[in-house]
């Protein structure tokens, strides 16, 4: 534990903002621009994930366990999340024979 | 600061025997290929299935069991990590933190419960 | 926290009573532990308990909300009656799901921390997640569930980037310890706070992000959009001032400017768009969605009539909602459409069903003497004791848009001619619940001191 706690604090704190932020917003993007359902949920996945490393860098750099358990919940959350949506996703290719998102617009008048 | 001094030098053996590993696959793959005989037929260019006749396509789409029993596996998986935690420190918290954590595990074995009887797991 | 255990307890039990087909005991069951619950909250009023390290504590604000989400929940219960059998024959999963979505609201209301604030959301989230899309075979709710799943998952993701800078800038998750340590690394902070805000903005449906709002309400069964825009709501709004009341009281000039230009374009948006609508239930979502711009002035103007106001709101808005939810399900039960059409006629051919209609829609657009107009007299109360009068005309100006989409629908019903003059059959609990929203409506429009000084 303490020896991947310094390694961690060996790269600067700014790095790994500056990583998660890329990351994070390689999502956002992914989620903006993407049609296919599953890629967009999985660049979702990608912002919960430079979430997590995030935290993590700066639980090792204040020495607060607080920020890694939070990962936990994250990732279990993150888990029940993919249950669900997975779920939905199959629901609507079954009905459309389709994951793209442009073709669920029926609810627009 | 250990992480670091390792990676130049210690490493080295690892590399070596890499590149000797993927040398010898390479190597051996280029020279059969170069020396051994060809003779294509039909037969010989069909996949290899214990001479069964080969049926269809293998990326034909998977049931929707094996999505259901990966789902419910990812659930229950997952669960685990808070478990680690609770055994590293089992000590620690005592008679009260392994009450909370068996609380915790009935309200997953409930669900599992559930499951079982709503026949999610029924393969047939 | 007892409230919290029970409900998720009920839950459980509920559940495994559908799994034992003990279909006839769901709903007594659900309401007992739902009262249950409330009553655990009311022994500890006044007591500020504070559980788990400071994880949530439940004080006064939190327990009357509280009170709030499980009220509106057995109210919407008990409007259920066979309406989950006719969708599907899973009836015990739709009120475990529900509970467990009530537990995760009030787990919103109560946070400390924001582990809790996060899980509270998302436990509240993923259920409804599910609930959207409960008609399986049906395109619209299927494409409900999906639109919902993305847009709220995605918000999650910023939520939780918005929490980790914080964390970083603070070093806790704890509310009280932020708000001591807000000028440590101001940019940190800065930047987490927005993140923040688009998030909770995004879950409470606000302009510029309320785009998924009007779909999911009108692709979702009509019961479950109602739970949406009354217990989701309600709970978001709490949660939302919660973390701007006590976190980030320190650093208010950033985001006054951002909330001022939403609530403008929420208000602007939500009821414009809504007097355009011939769909009932998608004028509701879309005034929904301009409840939330008043209620938001409330949070962009923090200040000590705060949380009553929001409070007060809530729960006209909320009691009100779902009287009007429930008329629409009874005549889409027997028109077969939520149009403005189906509704032509009704005064005659149902007047009680007409006249609780018309009471609730007062109650949404603030007229006087309902629940309503005091819920928007306390909000701009707020507004002009932070001088803001321009926002105000603003506000009085889109309430009377309001009026002008609500009355189309009133004035569908007692002055035009219906093609059928069948009458419709309400069961007993359905009557009970319309008749006691509509009472307590107009109890609180004419008596408001019952809850105006409960904060």
């Amino acid at each position: 534990m303490e020896n991947i706690t310094n390694a961690i604090t060996l790269v600067p704190l700014n790095h790994y903002i500056l990583l998660s932020s890329i990351i994070f917003f390689i999502g956002i993007i992914g989620v903006l621009t993407r049609r296919n359902a599953i890629i967009v949920f999985m660049s979702i996945e990608l912002m919960l994930n430079a979430v997590n490393l995030l935290l993590t860098a700066f639980s090792a750099y204040r020495g607060d366990a607080a920020g890694q358990v939070f990962v936990f919940f994250i990732m279990a959350v993150a888990a029940a999340e993919v249950a669900v949506g997975l779920a939905i996703i199959v629901m609507i290719y079954r009905n459309n024979n389709s994951i793209d998102i442009d073709l669920l617009n029926k609810l627009k008048n | 600061m250990l992480l670091l001094e390792q990676l130049p030098v210690n490493y080295a053996p690892v590399a070596f025997q890499f590149f000797v590993a993927v040398g010898f696959v390479v190597v051996t793959m280029l020279a059969t290929h170069l020396i051994g005989p060809k003779r294509k037929t039909s037969d010989k260019l069909t996949p290899f299935e214990s001479g069964v006749e080969v049926q269809g396509n293998a990326r034909h789409p998977m049931s929707v069991k094996y999505f259901l029993v990966a789902i419910l596996f990812v659930l229950f998986d997952v669960e685990v990590i808070f478990m680690y935690p609770w055994a590293v420190n089992f000590r620690e918290l005592g008679i009260l933190g392994m009450l909370e954590m068996f609380t915790f595990m009935i309200f997953l074995l409930l669900g599992f419960i559930y499951i079982i009887k709503k026949g999610a797991l029924n393969w047939e | 926290m007892s409230s919290i255990i029970i409900i998720a307890i009920t839950a459980i039990v509920v559940l495994y009573l559908g799994l034992y087909k003990v279909k006839s005991a769901l709903l007594p069951v659900s309401v007992l532990g739902l009262l249950g619950a409330a009553a655990s909250l009311v022994c500890v009023w006044d007591k500020n308990i504070s559980y788990f390290n400071d994880m949530l504590v439940f004080n006064n604000y939190a327990i009357a909300f509280s009170i709030l989400l499980i009220a509106t929940t057995i109210l919407i219960f008990l409007l259920s009656g066979n309406y989950f059998e006719k969708i599907s024959s899973n009836v015990a999963e739709y009120y475990t799901i529900l509970l467990f979505a009530l537990s995760g609201g009030v787990v919103m209301v109560s946070f400390q921390n924001m582990s809790m604030l996060f899980i509270g959301i998302e436990i509240l989230s993923v259920s409804m997640y599910i609930m959207a899309g409960i008609k399986k075979t049906d395109s619209a709710s299927n494409e409900a569930a999906l639109k919902y799943f993305l847009m709220g998952s995605f918000a999650t993701g910023i939520l939780l980037f918005g929490i980790a800078l914080i964390y970083g800038a603070t070093g806790s998750f704890n509310l009280v310890q932020i708000a001591g340590k807000a000028s440590e690394q101001p940019l940190l902070f800065y930047a987490g706070v927005i993140f923040m805000l688009i998030a909770m903005t995004f879950k409470v449906g606000v302009a510029p992000f309320h785009f998924w709002t009007p779909d999911v309400y009108q692709g979702a069964p009509t019961l479950v959009s109602s739970f949406m825009s009354t217990v989701v709501k309600t709970a978001g709004f709490a949660a939302f001032l919660r973390l701007f009341g006590s976190a980030f009281t320190s650093v208010p000039a950033i985001w006054t400017v951002t909330l001022v230009v939403m609530v403008v374009l929420t208000l602007l948006i939500g009821n414009i768009t809504a007097a355009f609508q011939q769909n009932v239930k998608r004028m509701l979502a879309y005034s929904s969605i301009s409840h939330a711009g008043y209620m938001l002035i409330a949070i962009l103007l923090l200040g000590q009539a705060s949380p009553n106001a929001i409070l007060i709101y809530s729960v006209a808005y909320s009691i009100a909602s779902v009287a009007s939810f429930g008329v629409m399900v009874a005549v889409k039960e027997q028109k077969g459409s939520d149009d403005l059409s189906a509704f032509n006629g009704l005064g005659r051919t149902n007047p009680v069903l007409a006249f609780v209609m018309t009471v609730a829609l007062c109650s949404l657009g603030g007229i006087p003497l309902t629940a309503g107009f005091f819920g928007k007299f306390y909000i701009f109360g707020v507004a002009i004791a932070a001088n803001y009068t321009w926002l105000i005309a603003i506000a009085v100006l889109m309430a009377a848009v309001g009026i002008y989409y609500y009355f189309k629908v009133i004035i569908a019903m007692y002055l035009r001619e219906s093609e059928n003059s069948e009458s419709i059959q309400l069961s007993l609990a359905y009557k009970f619940v319309l008749i006691f929203c509509i009472m307590i409506t107009i109890l609180l429009g004419i008596a408001p001191a019952l809850i105006t000084n409960i904060l």
